[in-house]
C-alpha cells in the first residue's frame, strides 16, 4: 500500500461515522488495488496508475458524502420556499422597527444628526445580518434532522394576493405628488409669508433651518420618498426596494421628531415677538413629534402590508 | 440501479462489476458504483459476503429476494415506458 492510497482512504473515512468505517475501508482498498492492476496491466506504472486511478474517483469529500447519504445542500427544495417567506416577512417588519427604536433612543439621548444616522444604519444592518444568519441557520437544522415540517396551512387559492386595481394605485400617487409638492413649496417660501408684528416681519419656521440647510435636507427626503412611490408604482414591489425605500419614507417623519425635539420648527424670534407662552410652544412641539411618530408608524405599517400582500 | 439488481443475480463484487457493466453498454463511475451497493445493501435488495478466498478479500453482492421481486417490478415499469415511447413515435 503507497501511501497516496492511503491519504486517500483516511481523506473519505474521516468524514464518515466510525461503525462504517472498517468495512468500507477494506473494500474501498480492494477496489483500489483492483482498479490499479489493471492499469498496470494495461501499461501504466505503479505511480501513474494510482493517481489515475485515485482521480477517477474524485474528490474524497464528495464520495464520503454519496457514501452517507448526507444532502449536499444548505437547505432543500421542501423547505426553501417557506424560509424565504419567513425571512422576507422578518426583514420587512423587524428592521425597520428597530431602526426606528433605535432612532428614538438616539434622540432622546440628544446625540447629534451624525451620530443618530450612523447608529440608526448600524441597528438596522446588525438586525438585518442576525436575522438572515439565525434563520438559516434553523432551517439548516430542521433539514438535516429531518423533522417534518409541515407548514401552517395548505395553501388555496384563496391566499392569491389581490390586484389593485391599476386606476386607485395611479390615483393614490397623483394625490401623493401634489401634497409633496405642495407641502415642499410652502416649506421653502414660508419665509416670505411672514407673520408681522409690530412692524417686524418673522417668518413662521425657525430660520436656523435655512441656515444649516436642514430645509433643504428636508425637502429633499420628502422628493425622495415620492421617487421611491414612483419607482414602485412602476416596477412592482421588491423586498429590498421595498424595504430601503421603506427607510426613505420614515426619514422625514424621524427628521421632524428630532427637529420638534432639539426646538427647531418654529422661529424663536416669532414666538417672541408673538408673546406665546412657553407651554403652549412646548405643548405645540410635543404635538408635532406626536403626528410624525404616528406618520412614521402607518408608514411602517403599510410597507409591512404591501410586501405580505404580495406574498 | 435496475442494471445492477439484474446483473447481480450471479454474485460478483466492486471492481469486476464495473467491467461487466461496462460491457452490456452502463458506463458508470466508482465514485457513482460503491455508494450505490451500499445503498442498495442498506435496503436490503443485495446481499453481500466477504469472499477471503484469494489473497485479497472482497465484497461480494448478490441480489436478495426483495431485490429481485423490485427487479420484476422495474422491468415491467421499463417495458410499458419503451412501448409508450413507441407508440409516440408510431404517432409523429
Amino acid at each position: 500500500m503507497t501511501t497516496l492510497t492511503d491519504r486517500y482512504v483516511d481523506a473519505t473515512l474521516r468524514r464518515l461515522p466510525a461503525n462504517q468505517r472498517p468495512d468500507i475501508e477494506r473494500e474501498l482498498r480492494s477496489s483500489i488495488a483492483d482498479a490499479v492492476d489493471d492499469r498496470i496491466g494495461a501499461g501504466d506504472d505503479a505511480e501513474s496508475a494510482e493517481s489515475t486511478v485515485l482521480t477517477g474517483l474524485g474528490d474524497p469529500a464528495k464520495l464520503a458524502a454519496s457514501y452517507s447519504n448526507q444532502p449536499l445542500h444548505l437547505i432543500g427544495p421542501e423547505l426553501f420556499t417557506d424560509y424565504i417567506r419567513i425571512l422576507k416577512t422578518l426583514l420587512t417588519t423587524v428592521v425597520p422597527i428597530v431602526a426606528v427604536v433605535v432612532a428614538f433612543v438616539q434622540i432622546a439621548e440628544e446625540a447629534n444628526f451624525g451620530k443618530i444616522l450612523g447608529s440608526t444604519i448600524g441597528a438596522g444592518m446588525t438586525t438585518a445580518v442576525n436575522i438572515v444568519a439565525w434563520l438559516t441557520v434553523v432551517f439548516a437544522v430542521v433539514e438535516r434532522t429531518g423533522a417534518r415540517w409541515t407548514p401552517t396551512r395548505q395553501w388555496t387559492p384563496a391566499d392569491l394576493p389581490a390586484l389593485p386595481t391599476r386606476r386607485a394605485r395611479y390615483g393614490e400617487l397623483i394625490a401623493e405628488s401634489v401634497a409633496t409638492v405642495v407641502f415642499s413649496v410652502f416649506i421653502l417660501l414660508s419665509p416670505s409669508l411672514g407673520v408681522e408684528t409690530d412692524g417686524v416681519r418673522n417668518q413662521a419656521l425657525d430660520p436656523w433651518l435655512w441656515d444649516t440647510g436642514v430645509v433643504y435636507a428636508f425637502v429633499a427626503l420628502l422628493v425622495a420618498a415620492l421617487a421611491f412611490s414612483f419607482a414602485r408604482h412602476y416596477s412592482g414591489v421588491r423586498v429590498p426596494v421595498e424595504i430601503i425605500g421603506g427607510l426613505v419614507r420614515i426619514a422625514p417623519s424621524a427628521m421632524l421628531i428630532w427637529l420638534a425635539a432639539t426646538d427647531h420648527v418654529l422661529n424663536p424670534a416669532l414666538i417672541q415677538a408673538l408673546a406665546v407662552p412657553e407651554d403652549a410652544v412646548r405643548w405645540t412641539g410635543v404635538g408635532i413629534m406626536i403626528g410624525a411618530a404616528l406618520t412614521l408608524i402607518f408608514t411602517v405599517i403599510d410597507s409591512i402590508r404591501r410586501v405580505s400582500r404580495r406574498g | 440501479m435496475l442494471a445492477c439488481l439484474l446483473i447481480l443475480h450471479e454474485a460478483n463484487y466492486g471492481y469486476a462489476l464495473l467491467e461487466v457493466l461496462e460491457q452490456h453498454g452502463f458506463t458508470v463511475d466508482a465514485n457513482t458504483l460503491y455508494p450505490l451497493l451500499r445503498r442498495l445493501e442498506k435496503q436490503g435488495l443485495l446481499i453481500s459476503d466477504w469472499n477471503t478466498d484469494e489473497s485479497r478479500p472482497r465484497k461480494f453482492y448478490r441480489t436478495s429476494p426483495e431485490g429481485t421481486a423490485l427487479a420484476q417490478t422495474l422491468t415491467e415499469d421499463w417495458d410499458s415506458l419503451h412501448s409508450a415511447f413507441r407508440s409516440l413515435k408510431g404517432q409523429s
